[in-house]
């Protein structure tokens, strides 16, 4: 099972499950005072750091001196830099959109409802990814296309002859292609989650009006998860505008600026009128951000008609015959391109002394991992990283709990307004995120936590509660409240039958969500790179730092570490939830 | 000793009002079942009695202890209740002997009496030699049994039990039911049953209450409600019926039939009652006799089809299809499409007006 930002929640909408009423608890006032001052306190905490920094963002764009005002924006898009970088991030978003879409459907098809062969080992790779940081794909296809050096693009020279080297991946062209190949996998997750949830009769009564399997994917399998599918390009689209470290690792060289990349930039510069420059750039984003997240939640979320029955159906599997083998290699090969040769390029990359020259034994060196376990300065970052990483799981998976709690078993009067609010705080593109907190929580308004982990841990909340939150939602609602009926009627207090019953249950979600906000927040680039101090540097952007500026052996071993956490935590996962829960 | 009494019990939620006041005495030993389609509110009356759901207004007492009224609410886990959900809530992280030792641990009972207790139940239950198996290892009837152990093993005051049956299989429900009547025998306990099904709430019941958009239609025995249903919505639901529109006057009724000249009269029968005017009459498919030669009644016999033991057959009267369950041996004496006779040996005459009109044929 898993979730992606806001993709999970367009699922949510179709679960109009009945809500038990928990009356047995309305005659004590106390109890609705608890809901009360939980609802309060949590709204409370998004109001502070989730609301008000984001509208203060918009005001601060929207009014000058005097009063409102679209100078800035005027002034910002003459500027032909930042109207490149517009143009920039729509068309490369866009382009990744559709790319990932058409990669994405017919791959959750083959992997959900073919026998190709391997499928759940085709199902778990790309999932994996899709818990990656991005820029470790970029750092890969950096080593692999570079225009001069690119190993993947020497080879392709040599083997067809070639004079140059065919490609380049300093170009608009480049950065789609490591877009795509790194968003895709939310594209996969949505539509492979909306596939599960298809009734499978609705294909066997196409199938027994004769129509042929093919003609049954076409008229019935591919319009009815039409909604899905939108939803997960426009989840591609907002992922991939909102990205900063793939551009930033492979637009800066090929000076193809971004918004995001325009905004960091603008921050940097440090003054008054860089930040206001970079407010309104960020303002565009957010505007284009919540659009989308508004179209994807409540139209396409409308119309999503599979989930009604919202029971998990045992898929019917079509079977592929000669093509079985064809399909299989086909896949694998993708598989290959996407997922296994540019891990294991950083991989290598860690260990070779040249990255000139191929890895051999005389290339050889482990000098890069013995900088990883030993030089203070990474060992500083990932210990930030750990405690930023850990206190915002654990708040964001006790606030997880509450919300589960608050909204599958009590009819309490505004549930539903943290919940927005979090869906809405997901669906911000972090360097808003960042650059409203920056903007309001530097003492401005009687807060000052800037250059302190706090705000790092507030912003990868506000980033990443959804996924957690949504995980435990989901897990509880699959509790049918009769089993804590039961547990009443038995005589337990309604804490005891908490414990008893309920906790147990929900408990493998509770730690899968915990992980789930613990690594994006773990290997965390934009927000970091915006909030930092000198004592609160993370372990992404020292990553960065060194890819950028220092060692890309050392990025690369340090990009390897979290590919292997990503691999080992999933493992956990698995173990510990016996197959039902990986990330 | 453990009744049930309630008191002008009503619920509502918000503006819509979903039980109306109801009042009634449930015995001591007593199977009352609540009978109605979905959303007549028995499940809702069920959780009243439970304390998952609150009363708007009226009292509930269980023996003479109020558990829910003015100013008083026992929450469920205080109120000695054994209960089956229709879902049977069986714990899936528990096995079968913790799920059913679960209220005795609640209750502190010392650790060799639980085993006892518990190993007497499943025995009860038939489920001893599963007391290890975990739930997604048992069949539907199998965590059926683990529910009603469960309730009954904390030897509660009274057993509820909400549309228990209704996910397993016809044959597993048949036997189910004889099970439950013979465990509330030997235990001795209350029980109030929610059903839609009127066959489950014929054979287990020692009183009906039929229930229909949150109001008691009609309550009494079982063999009461169904000989002398209080209007046409009981007679509909409990049992099979036919309706017949016609017009009574002094010591006759008169079906005026489907389409027909002017000048031929509809057909009619004997009356002896009081009513006048309009008039819906109801007849039981099994209380009509029907021959080939004779009768009051006449009509074409459209389909039949042999059961052994009876001939169910559909006969055309002027246009309306009766369902008549005919003696096993009519079967070839009359063809299909050959004119038969019908008499009404058992049937109801209802005022006609206009409402319940649920398959009403005239």
């Amino acid at each position: 099972m898993f979730f992606t930002p806001f993709g999970a929640a367009l699922f949510e909408t179709g679960g109009n499950r009945v809500s038990v009423q928990a009356s047995f608890q309305e005659n004590k006032r106390f109890h609705l005072d608890v809901k009360a001052a939980l609802i309060t306190a949590i709204v409370a905490f998004l109001l502070v750091f989730n609301v008000f920094p984001m509208a203060y963002l918009v005001f601060r764009s929207f009014f000058g001196e005097n009063g409102f005002t679209l100078e800035t924006f005027k002034r910002i898009y003459t500027y032909p830099l930042n109207w490149n970088a517009l143009r920039n991030t729509l068309v490369t978003a866009g382009l990744s959109m559709v790319f990932g879409v058409m990669i994405a459907f017919p791959l959750a098809w083959l992997v959900g409802r073919t026998d190709m062969y391997g499928r759940k080992f085709f199902r778990t790779l790309f999932v994996m990814t899709y818990m990656v940081p991005p820029y470790v794909g970029a750092m890969a296809w950096l080593r692999l296309l570079n225009p001069r050096v690119g190993t993947l693009n020497v080879f392709l020279a040599n083997l067809f002859g070639l004079s140059e080297n065919p490609l380049n991946i300093y170009s608009i062209g480049g950065l789609v292609w490591v877009l795509t190949t790194f968003y895709y996998p939310y594209a996969f997750i949505t539509i492979s989650r909306a596939m599960e949830k298809m009734d499978p009769s609705l294909e066997e009564a196409s199938k027994i009006s004769g129509a042929s399997p093919l003609k049954t994917v076409m008229t019935v399998t591919f319009p009815v998860m039409l909604p899905s599918i939108v939803a997960a390009g426009l989840l591609v689209f907002v992922s991939a505008a909102s990205c900063y470290g793939i551009p930033s690792i492979i637009g800066a060289p090929g000076q193809i600026d971004t918004v995001t990349t325009r905004i960091i930039d603008y921050v940097y510069v440090g003054s008054a009128e860089g930040l206001t420059d970079a407010t309104t750039l960020a303002v565009s984003l957010m505007l284009i951000a919540n659009l989308v997240l508004y179209v994807s939640t409540f139209i396409c979320g409308k119309k999503q008609y599979i989930t009604v029955s919202g029971k998990s159906t045992r898929p019917n599997i079509m079977e592929l015959g000669r093509w079985r083998l064809p399909v299989t290699l086909l896949v694998t090969a993708f598989a290959l391109i996407v997922v296994v040769i540019p891990f294991a390029t950083v991989a290598m990359a860690s260990f070779t002394t040249n990255l000139g020259k191929p890895l051999s034994a005389s290339n050889f060196t482990t000098r890069y991992w013995h900088i990883l376990f030993t030089r203070k300065g990474i060992l500083d970052t990932v210990k930030n990283s750990l405690l930023s990483a850990s206190i915002a799981a654990t708040a964001g998976i006790a606030i997880s709990c509450v919300m589960a709690w608050l909204l599958t078993r009590t009819q309490a009067k505004g549930r539903r307004i943290p919940d927005f609010l979090i869906t809405v705080g997901s669906g911000t593109p972090s360097v808003v995120i960042a650059l409203a907190l920056i903007m309001t929580m530097s003492g401005r308004f009687g807060i000052n936590i800037y250059n302190t982990l706090t705000i790092m841990i507030v912003a990868y909340m506000v980033k990443y509660l959804l996924m957690g939150m949504r995980t435990v939602v989901s897990a509880m609602s699959q509790i049918h409240p009769s089993l804590e009926e039961a547990s009443l009627i038995s005589g337990a207090e309604w804490q005891r039958s908490f414990w008893d019953v309920t906790l147990p249950l929900i408990a493998p979600s509770v730690v899968a969500g915990w992980f789930l906000i613990f690594m994006p927040s773990f290997y965390e680039l934009t927000m970091s790179t915006l909030l930092y101090s000198t004592d609160t540097k993370t372990i992404g952007y020292e990553l960065f730092t060194y890819q950028t500026y220092h060692s890309q052996q050392t990025a690369s071993a340090i990009a390897t570490g979290i590919l292997g956490m990503v691999v080992i935590v999933n493992w956990i996962l698995n173990k510990l939830t016996k197959g039902e829960f990986s990330i | 000793m453990s009744s049930i009494t309630l008191t002008d019990v009503t619920k509502s939620y918000g503006s819509t009002q979903v039980i109306q006041k109801f009042s009634s005495v449930f015995q001591d030993r007593e199977f009352v079942t609540l009978l109605g389609p979905s959303g007549c509110g028995k499940t809702t009356m069920l959780r009243m009695i439970a304390g998952f759901e609150k009363p708007t207004t009226g009292e509930i007492k269980i023996d003479d202890t109020v558990v829910s009224g003015e100013g008083r609410f026992v929450p469920p886990n205080r109120r000695g209740i054994g209960m089956v959900f229709q879902s049977y809530a069986v714990w899936p992280h528990m096995n079968v002997f913790d799920n059913v030792a679960y209220p005795l641990k609640i209750q502190r009972v010392p650790r060799d009496e639980i085993r006892q207790r518990v190993e007497a139940i499943l025995e009860a239950v038939h489920l001893s030699q599963y007391v290890e198996r975990m739930p997604n290892e048992l069949s539907g009837g199998q965590q059926q049994r683990v529910a009603l152990g469960r309730a009954l093993v904390c030897n509660p005051r009274v057993l509820l039990l909400d549309e228990p049956l209704s996910n397993l299989d016809a044959k597993l429900r048949e036997s189910m039911r004889f099970e439950i009547k013979d465990v509330q025998k030997r235990f001795g306990i209350t029980v109030v049953y929610v059903t839609h099904d009127q066959t489950e709430a014929m054979a287990m019941s020692d009183r009906v209450i039929v229930f229909n958009k949150g109001a008691v239609q009609q309550m009494g025995s079982p063999m009461n409600i169904y000989r002398h249903p209080a209007n046409q919505f009981v007679a509909d639901f409990v049992g099979k019926i036919n309706f017949l529109r016609g017009t009574a006057s002094e010591g006759r009724i008169d079906f005026p039939g489907g389409p027909r000249a002017p000048s031929q009269r509809g057909q009619g029968m004997a009356y002896d009652g009081e009513k006048r005017g309009p008039v819906v009459v109801a007849v039981r498919p099994e209380n009509m006799t029907m021959r080939a030669d004779r009768g009051v009644l006449h009509g074409t016999l459209s389909q039949a089809y042999y059961l052994g033991d009876t001939n169910d057959c559909r006969v055309d009267m002027d246009g309306i299809s009766l369902r008549v369950i005919a003696a096993g041996n009519t079967y070839g004496q009359v063809e299909s499409g050959a004119p038969v006779w019908l008499d009404f040996n058992e049937y109801l005459v209802f005022d006609d007006d206009g409402e319940d009109q649920t398959r009403i044929l005239s």
